[in-house]
């Protein structure tokens, strides 16, 4: 019992550094993909084709690639006069890169569903741009985004461990350390700590998802 | 010189020609119903005078003030045309009510923020010189508007619990709320169930008074005969015919007209 308890703990000082990852991803990652979504939008087709390209290339390379990328290349490029001290770092700008641009698509597409007779209908109200986007399109966005925002931040969550390719400290690679003192079930053990995460998750966008049903449209 | 001065407006889109120098006045108090068939360009001239598409050429004035020139680029800055939009209203064909905001919330949502705008810029807003002040004029005229259009008892609905005829009314009074100098209408009942009509087609009827000036893209020929004080038929882009009701709807001379109103006395007794 006393070593079940003692793996616990160490298995939470591991997904400690999941949890940080999570967090830091999704606070900079959310505006940053509100910015990009925006930029995909623009009517400056520079900003447009650059964010489009940037998209492109995330989401079509493995995120286990990016963290490879983002931690090595930079000491390959200077020569390794720069390098990572901090092997977190490395993996948190990976997946803020790469979630910005996952939610960006999510933001363009709830965006992009508003009909134009709501922008319209703010105009000829003599609403201001800025106010019409604020006042009258955001909240409806918001609406139609919890859905597959949810999604996308519960992959993320279980995404984290991904960082155990550049030798993060996290919970999976804490509990990998246990095999080798022949003990294999911290392993999948693991998997409880996930389980519960998403199911808070769960929880709250649930009851994000009925504080916005008192309207349908 | 008329109240609304629409003159020589022109509008493309691409290489198709949708409206083909068109003008039209309409002196302060008056209706104009615009009927013709769909594609004729009747909406697209609405949408010209709410600055929602701007016209090639063309000069837009109301009360003789300019309020559009398209060969005066210090009209068509974005700032100018949301100030002179004010001057008119606009009704949806698909109401486009805001799905968020009861219906009350609907009506004060775009005054409130104006006031907020004069209040900064000029210190008043419609006599009001507080924020307070302002906020409580526009609500009190919000619960008229609504009396006016019988939706008093819909005042905290959400418009989803509303019936497209009741929407319809919500966006009138949305549109009177900034006490526009011209109210356009753009088929106001062609997304309704017929025996919804006839409650919006009342309300409008209801707002004609001295000072309310109303342009209405119609396809319900006997409104725009009863309500109407001036009709303009069009076609392709073009006037065909305009004069009054009796002209225009009994006795039509272009053979355009005659064909169109036709197709509508087929049906009635």
């Amino acid at each position: 019992m006393e070593q079940f308890w003692n793996i616990t703990f160490q298995l939470l000082e591991g997904f400690k550094e999941n949890c940080i990852l999570f967090g830091v991803t999704l606070l900079v990652a959310l505006p940053l993909g509100l910015l990009i979504s925006m930029g995909s939008m623009s009517k400056i087709l520079p900003i447009k084709a650059f964010c489009r390209t940037v998209v492109w290339i995330i989401r079509g390379t493995p995120l286990m690639l990016q963290l490879f990328v983002v931690y090595y290349i930079p000491p390959l490029l200077t020569d390794g006069s720069f390098k990572f001290s901090d092997r977190l770092s490395a993996a948190i700008i990976a997946f803020v890169i790469n979630y910005a641009a996952y939610f960006s698509e999510i933001y363009r597409g709830g965006i992009e569903s508003i009909p134009k007779g709501q922008y319209e209908a703010g105009y000829v109200l003599g609403m201001k741009k800025s106010q019409i986007f604020f006042k009258v399109v955001l909240l409806q966005v918001v609406k139609r985004i919890v859905a597959p925002m949810s999604n996308e931040i519960i992959t993320l969550v279980k995404d984290t461990s991904l960082a155990r390719v550049i030798a993060v400290g996290e919970i999976l690679k804490n509990a990998e350390q246990f095999t080798k003192q022949g003990l294999i079930w911290p392993l999948f053990y693991t998997g409880a700590f996930f389980l519960i995460f998403c199911g808070v998750l769960t929880l709250l966008f649930r009851f994000i998802e009925r504080r916005l049903d008192y309207y349908k449209g | 010189m008329a109240f609304l001065e629409v003159q020589n407006i022109q509008k493309s889109f691409g290489k198709t020609e949708v409206l083909k120098n068109i003008g039209f006045s309409l002196e302060k108090g008056e209706v104009l119903a615009i009927i013709g068939s769909s594609g004729s360009g009747k909406t697209t001239l609405l949408r010209c005078i709410n600055f929602l598409e701007t016209p090639q050429h063309g000069v837009i004035s109301v009360g003789g003030e300019v309020l559009f020139d398209a060969d005066d680029p210090s009209k068509i800055k974005e700032k100018e045309i949301r100030k002179n939009r004010l001057h008119f209203g606009m009704v949806f064909q698909q109401f486009n009510l805001f799905p968020q905001y009861t219906v009350f919330d609907n009506l004060v949502l775009a005054p409130k923020l104006l006031a907020k705008e004069k209040l900064k810029e000029n210190g008043a807003y419609f006599g009001a010189t507080s924020y307070k002040n302002a906020v409580a004029a526009i609500e009190a005229e919000a619960a008229q508007l609504l009396k006016k259009v019988g939706l008093t008892e819909k005042s905290d609905e959400y418009p989803c619990n509303l019936s497209g005829g009741q929407q319809q009314r919500v966006a009138i009074a949305r549109a009177l709320a900034l006490h526009p100098d011209v109210l356009c209408f753009d088929e106001p009942t062609s997304a309704l169930d017929p025996e919804l009509t006839g409650e919006v087609l009342n309300v409008i009827k209801g707002l004609k008074s001295s000072d309310s000036t109303m342009v209405v893209v119609t396809h319900e020929i006997s409104f725009a005969h009863d309500v109407a004080d001036k009709v303009i038929f069009m076609a392709d882009g073009v006037i065909e015919e305009e004069g009054t009701p009796q002209q225009v709807i009994e006795n039509p001379k272009s053979p355009r007209t005659q064909a169109f109103l036709s197709r509508f006395n087929q049906y009635s007794d």
